[in-house]
């Protein structure tokens, strides 16, 4: 029965190979995978053949169905003599589903003489309405477009950011397009909006306004694209870093009059419809860009330049003449971050004026190009000085490294005379304040190493404190030693004043004794005698220092009655007159005595 | 173990190199390695000389330099201080030490000294102990002296001025012995010390079960108050009090 069965399958073929329709009968279907709820999307049926009976699917209730619009066409060719004909019906079913959900779209059949075939079953999904993908709303026409680099067939236009690379380093530049591509005709562009590109620079590259549109075949759909605007975007911070879509609204030219199913293809529209132009927006895809931070530690001399450089420097002139300015270049050549390239920390020797760098980019419309750092310098010193080296690192994303690149130093000599333009016109000398360079600890001290080891500390010593115990017994022992001896010179003194007038009595009976020898000049110096020696003991005046003057002092302080005082001044002047004088003259020695009694014990009564 | 032997040999014969040369020469090398830039063959050579029993401004203040050069801060900073303390009015020390302490990782709202310690503190640190200990003695004996002619003297006019006299050299005297005993303590018997350890935890107990309190780091100066087994506890320099390793500082 089987054998039957493909027996028959190769006759129904031979003889339709004889009435020249050699090919199968083919029933696609063309719908949607997805579509808003509320959408007019489209199911096409397309059959190789225009004879036989179509089958309309049974559309699920949900489904508003209007249409089929159908259409036929015939083509024939002749190619060498062959006759070859192609017959194709189109039917069109707009439809419109209200609620969400997943559908099944049944099979439809076509049914010839010979045989019945079957589309395949399509499964959409509806979802809520606004959520449906935004291309597929905004060109209202059922179809969707599938997300990715390169326009899926169906799309009329669209906008692309082409990325020159999606994995940068912090600072290394990424190249940009902003690309247009469409299927339909456009009569004009308007409103180019960018979004803020948050973590990036942006800069622009001068693109030349869109004219024309290339010829360019993707997926075997052909485009006519154009590049509205070319840039350079400089990564800041890193991470993951979104750029929100780019809006552009294009002029369409959209056709007025009903479609005819036979040119449906928007590319082809403008060739058999009258238009009308209707403004559209269009926006790219938002993407996401990782950039990688730069590796750490950085060096020190590195100064943002991320890119392949190399470096050179050039002086002006090795001489030079006093106060006249001489040019250090510093050219930074290559491709890379050149906008963000700092300039270079060079340390120029004290006694040359330093100016902030002039910086010129030389750039080719893409971020290759130069930066030259041109430094004024004017030496206000004479001598030579040495401009260093100049060490610049820059960060290479190829070799994912940091390179350091050198330029050679300069010797510079400078001549001239400090102040030789003193003559032409006065020149104001401001003072300048010494420049701190930097801070370190002071030297050590080189003197002649007199070291010595520590004593030990005295205090911590019993000995130490005896000595001041020893000094105090000392000087008790000494005062006691000083008060003994005091004492008995006080005895000794007390003792003669005691017996002062006793022992000026015994001198005066002595003198009396001698009055009877008639010897008056003894009798007269044993009364003074007697008198001096009273004074002295009663006083306290040492024999040896008495005399007069401290006699009447002494007894003037002890309130001795001034004619005392001057009834001893009478008697000392009398034995001294006597002692000299003839015998005869003035008062006789027994009255002397008597008075020089009578005084010592007058004087006796007031001294105690 | 053969190797460590042989280091041994050699290290011994350094020292009994080092021991040839009389102290006053090793000091100079030290100098001269200094200059060279061998900053850590200098400071050991001057660690020596303390360990030895030197005692003397420069020598510390040159310690502390070559420490600081070395890389040891914690050492240099110690050795400034104990410069200090024999040198108080030597501005290096202080200029020398305070770059050091700016390159300390804690940072202290210190509580001042009230001036008059401060003053006191200084004066004490002039001279040496000793010093102040004869010069106290002398004026004691002066004092006495002055005493004595107080109370023998007999004309009223030169007695109350050698009464005035012996007073004040009998204050003197006693401001020399508390210099003394100051300069001593401080020098001698200072409760100053220096973190050495990278990092130390202060506990509020001695032994490792305390709370943690606090954490230092080398270099910070700190007062010791009280000693128990293995353990000090410290004193901040805002005031607050802990536990730490012995092992992790050295005093003054």
């Amino acid at each position: 029965m089987a054998e039957m069965k493909s027996i028959l399958t190769i006759v129904i073929f031979l003889l339709a190979g004889l009435t020249a329709m050699p090919q199968e009968v083919t029933l696609t279907v063309d719908a949607p995978a997805t579509a808003a709820a509320g959408e007019r999307f489209r199911v096409i049926y397309t059959i190789n053949s225009t004879d036989g009976q179509f089958t309309p699917p049974k559309f699920d209730p949900a489904f508003t169905v209007q249409g089929p619009q159908q259409s036929t066409s015939r083509n024939v060719q002749w190619i060498n003599g062959d006759v070859k004909t192609v017959a194709t019906t189109t039917l069109i079913y707009f439809v419109s589903v209200s609620e969400p959900g997943t559908y099944t779209i049944p099979a439809a059949q076509f049914e010839t003489k010979k045989v019945i075939v079957s589309s395949e079953e399509r499964k959409i999904v509806i979802v809520p309405a606004g959520q449906a993908p935004a291309a597929g709303q905004a060109q209202g026409q059922g179809q969707t477009r599938a997300a990715g680099d390169v326009p899926s067939a169906g799309t009329d236009v669209s906008l692309r950011l082409l990325f020159g690379d999606r994995e940068v380093y912090a600072g290394e530049p990424i190249t940009v397009t902003l690309k247009l591509y469409t299927r339909i005709n456009l009569s004009g562009l308007q409103e180019l909006k960018y979004p803020d590109f948050k973590g990036f620079l942006r800069e622009d590259i001068e693109t030349p306004p869109l004219r024309n549109l290339e010829t360019e075949v993707i997926d075997g759909v052909q485009y006519g694209t154009g590049v509205v605007q070319r840039m350079v975007l400089y990564p800041q911070i890193s991470g993951d870093i979104r750029i929100d879509p780019v809006e552009m609204t294009v002029l369409v030219q959209e056709r007025t009059g009903a479609r005819d199913p036979f040119f449906d293809d928007p590319f082809f529209d403008s060739f058999f419809s009258s238009v009308s132009t209707v403004p559209r927006k269009i926006a790219t895809q938002p993407v996401t860009i990782r950039v990688k931070p730069l590796p750490l530690p950085r060096p020190a001399d590195f100064h943002g330049a991320v890119g392949s450089f190399s470096m050179e420097s050039s002086l002006s002139a090795p001489e030079a003449k006093l106060n006249d300015a001489i040019n250090l270049m510093i050219t930074l050549k290559g491709s890379g971050s050149l906008n963000l390239a700092g300039e270079p920390v060079i340390n120029f020797p004290q006694g040359i004026e330093k100016y902030d760098p002039k910086v010129t980019i030389r750039s080719s419309g893409t971020s290759s190009g130069s930066k030259i750092f041109e430094y004024l310098l004017i030496p206000r010193n004479t001598g030579t000085f040495e401009i260093p080296p100049v060490s610049y690192t820059v960060f290479d994303p190829q070799q994912e490294k940091y390179v350091t690149l050198r330029a050679g130093g300069f010797t510079v000599n400078v001549t001239g005379t400090p102040g030789a333009e003193e003559g032409t016109a006065p020149v104001y000398i401001p003072g300048e304040d010494v420049k701190y360079l930097g801070q370190d600890i002071r030297f050590i001290r080189n003197g002649n190493g007199r070291l010595s080891t520590v004593a030990t500390p005295l205090v911590t010593k019993l000995y130490y404190w005896l000595w001041f115990v020893l000094a105090l017994f000392i000087t008790a022992g000494v005062l006691l030693l000083r008060r003994e001896q005091m004492k008995r010179n006080a005895d000794i003194a007390g003792q003669r004043n005691r017996k002062a007038a006793k022992n000026a009595r015994k001198r005066l009976a002595k003198a009396t004794a001698l009055l009877k020898s008639r010897r008056n000049e003894l009798v007269n110096t044993e009364v003074a005698r007697s008198i001096w020696g009273y004074l002295g003991d009663k006083l306290r005046i040492p024999p040896s220092e008495i005399t007069r003057e401290k006699c009447n002092a002494a007894l003037t302080e002890r309130k001795v009655g001034e004619d005392l005082i001057t009834e001893l001044n009478r008697i000392l002047n009398a034995t001294e007159y006597s002692q000299y004088a003839p015998v005869s003259e003035g008062e006789s020695p027994a009255a002397l005595c008597k008075r020089a009694d009578t005084l010592i014990g007058r004087l006796d009564d007031v001294l105690d | 173990m053969r190797r460590t032997i042989l280091i041994h040999i050699i290290l011994m014969a350094g020292l009994l190199n080092l021991a040839a040369q009389t102290p006053e020469e090793r000091y100079v090398q030290a100098g001269e390695l200094y200059g060279s830039g061998d900053h850590s063959g200098a400071a050991a050579i001057y660690r020596q000389l303390y360990e030895e029993g030197f005692r003397s401004g420069d020598l510390f203040y040159n310690a502390g330099n070559a420490f600081y050069k070395s890389g040891d801060n914690a050492s240099a900073i110690l050795f400034y201080e104990r410069a200090k303390l024999l040198s108080p009015a030597d501005e290096d020390i202080d200029y020398n030490l305070q770059i050091a302490r700016s390159r300390i990782t804690d940072r202290f709202e210190t509580v001042p000294q009230l001036f008059f310690v401060r003053w006191f503190d200084f004066i004490s640190l002039l001279a040496s102990t000793n010093f102040w200990a004869v010069a106290a003695i002398t004026l004691f004996a002066l004092a006495l002296l002055l005493a004595v002619l107080f109370l023998t003297k007999s004309r009223a006019r030169g007695r109350l001025l050698s009464f005035w006299l012996a007073l004040a050299a009998l204050l003197l005297s006693l401001m020399m012995i508390s210099l003394a005993v100051r300069n001593n303590s401080l020098v001698n018997h200072n409760r100053k010390a220096v973190i050495t350890c990278s990092i130390v935890t202060g506990r509020s107990a001695p032994g490792d079960s305390g709370n943690e309190l606090f954490v230092l780091h080398s270099g910070t100066t700190v007062n010791v108050e009280q000693e128990l087994g293995d353990f000090r506890e410290v004193r901040l320099p805002d005031g607050n009090k802990g536990w730490i390793r012995a092992d992790c500082m050295e005093k003054i």
